[in-house]
């Protein structure tokens, strides 16, 4: 949250999400390296740089193929929400495993001629026009640069100083890094793979991403929120009753925004569905101690007037409130940030 | 001057003007557009790399935060909508990507051994 910037947000959940990222990644390359070379097709004598090129490689995409999956799961079953909490840190990881991975390629298979290696990785292979034998680096370069760009802003500075929107589009860049990274093994490495355990790992990968993607949005699409209906600029969001205590009803208004109205001790309050930090769903969180909390990161705001308890400063849009014949309306426009709104009593 | 030379002396630039904007936006800029980063410091060479990266976004932002002309309702718009295209083309690129990196890879018979075209005395 804000106050003052430091350097990285640590608690003691980030503590133990990182410190299991780093098992997993450490035993990771170890088995690759080390356990698994007859699995892997690497009983062929490779030398080290060409081995621990491909180990961080495939370390890469498997981080990568998981740090995508984490959205999708997460928004068909909420169980999987914690996982969702420290993924900027799994992303940053991603792009240090990447880096080493370009690393070793530029330092073994471009570093021996009189040319500059850089120069080299980019004048090797010019065969844009056809397909086998494409400039599969082109692709490891792009998502590299993709990736570097979401790590390098992933501090919440640039949420705030970029706002989220202009922040999400920026860090939308991983589904196209991913495809990237799709197309960089299956015409590089996956070209000559031998031994087809690789084949199947990378492919099985990729279509569990794929599907969990489009199944999340399908699901989405039947349940998702629904479009208010607009009577003289008050928008027709539930009969009063059907919003229970502590939770929220969620509406898309007329400008494609959402509100989310919660009940709080027998008070209805409506405020923006979209959090100031990540714009994350508020309306699927719940009502902790007086204050609505984001599901994502756990951003707290008090209901009645969209700020977070001090000595946080972030604020949220509220929304005027009425209840006709039983019906809880809200009026299309937003109230700016932070502004206090006098809660509804809930007819009996 | 070659494309691959042409296109390192692009990089090398963007990077020096970059770090250019990263000198003044992070000594001076900073904290005259966010109360937070007042007497923050320790954080700031962690945003270095990034504005390197993006140096023309962070000028724009820095412009418009400058002069006020952000309208607080754009910082509540999510993008939900950006998003559902991505989940849906996403997969149908993947799917696609496979099945020509597929159709392209080269099938050798296993049995077959390997045969040598010319003997190396022919070939000097």
């Amino acid at each position: 949250m804000s106050v003052k910037y430091i350097p990285v947000q640590w608690n003691r959940s980030k503590w133990v999400y990182d410190a299991l990222m780093l098992i997993a990644v450490t035993l990771f390359l170890y088995v690759f390296l080390f356990v698994s070379p007859e699995v892997l097709s690497h009983e062929a004598p490779i030398n080290p740089q060409v081995h621990n090129a491909r180990a961080f490689g495939a370390c890469a995409f498997l981080m990568l193929t998981v740090i995508l999956c984490i959205g999708p799961l997460a928004r068909i079953d909420r169980r999987f929400l914690p996982l969702l909490y420290n993924r900027r840190h799994f992303g940053v990881m991603t792009a240090f495993v990447a880096i080493t991975h370009a690393g070793y390629i530029l330092n073994w298979y471009f570093a021996f001629s009189n040319s500059d290696k850089y120069e080299a990785l980019l004048f090797a292979n010019t065969s844009y026009g056809q397909l086998a034998g494409f400039p599969f680096e082109a692709f490891g370069i792009f998502a590299l640069i993709c990736l570097l760009i979401l790590a390098a802003t992933s501090h919440d500075f640039w949420m705030k100083f970029l706002t989220p929107p202009v922040w999400k589009r920026i860090h939308a860049s991983i589904y196209l890094a991913y495809v990237a990274v799709v197309a960089h093994v299956s015409l590089g490495i996956l070209q000559d793979q031998q031994n087809h355990v690789f084949t199947v790992i990378f492919i099985g990968g990729a279509l569990t991403v794929a599907g969990l993607h489009a199944y999340a949005a399908w699901q989405e699409d039947r349940r998702g929120d629904e479009l208010g209906a607009d009577q003289d600029g008050w928008i027709d969001i539930c009969d009063a009753s059907e919003i229970e205590e502590g939770l929220a009803k969620i509406k898309i208004l007329p400008n494609g925004e959402r509100v989310a109205v919660f009940r709080h001790e027998g008070k209805l309050n409506a405020i923006s569905n979209a959090c100031a930090h990540q714009n994350g769903p508020l309306g699927e969180g719940r009502i902790i101690d007086c204050l609505v909390t984001c599901p994502w990161h756990g951003f707290q705001y008090d209901v009645r007037n969209g700020r977070s308890p001090a000595p946080f400063t972030e604020k949220i849009p509220t929304y005027n409130l009425r209840i006709e014949n039983g019906h809880v309306q809200v009026h299309r426009d937003a109230n700016p940030p932070g502004t206090p709104v006098e809660p509804v009593e809930v007819p009996a | 001057m070659n494309t691959a030379e042409f296109l390192l002396m692009v990089v090398k630039w963007w990077g020096a003007i970059g770090a250019l904007v990263a000198l003044v936006f992070l000594t001076v800029g900073m904290d005259r557009i966010d109360e937070d980063a007042d007497g923050a410091y320790v954080f700031r060479p962690l945003l270095i790399p990034g504005i390197l990266l993006i140096w023309p976004l962070v000028l724009w932002r820095w412009y418009c935060l400058a002069f006020e002309t952000d309208h607080w309702a754009h910082r509540y718009k999510p993008r939900r909508h950006n998003h559902r295209i991505f989940a849906y083309v996403m997969p149908i690129a993947i799917v696609l990507v496979i099945a020509a990196g597929l159709s392209v890879r080269q099938q050798w018979p296993a049995h077959i051994a390997p045969e040598q075209l010319s003997a190396p005395e022919a070939s000097q």
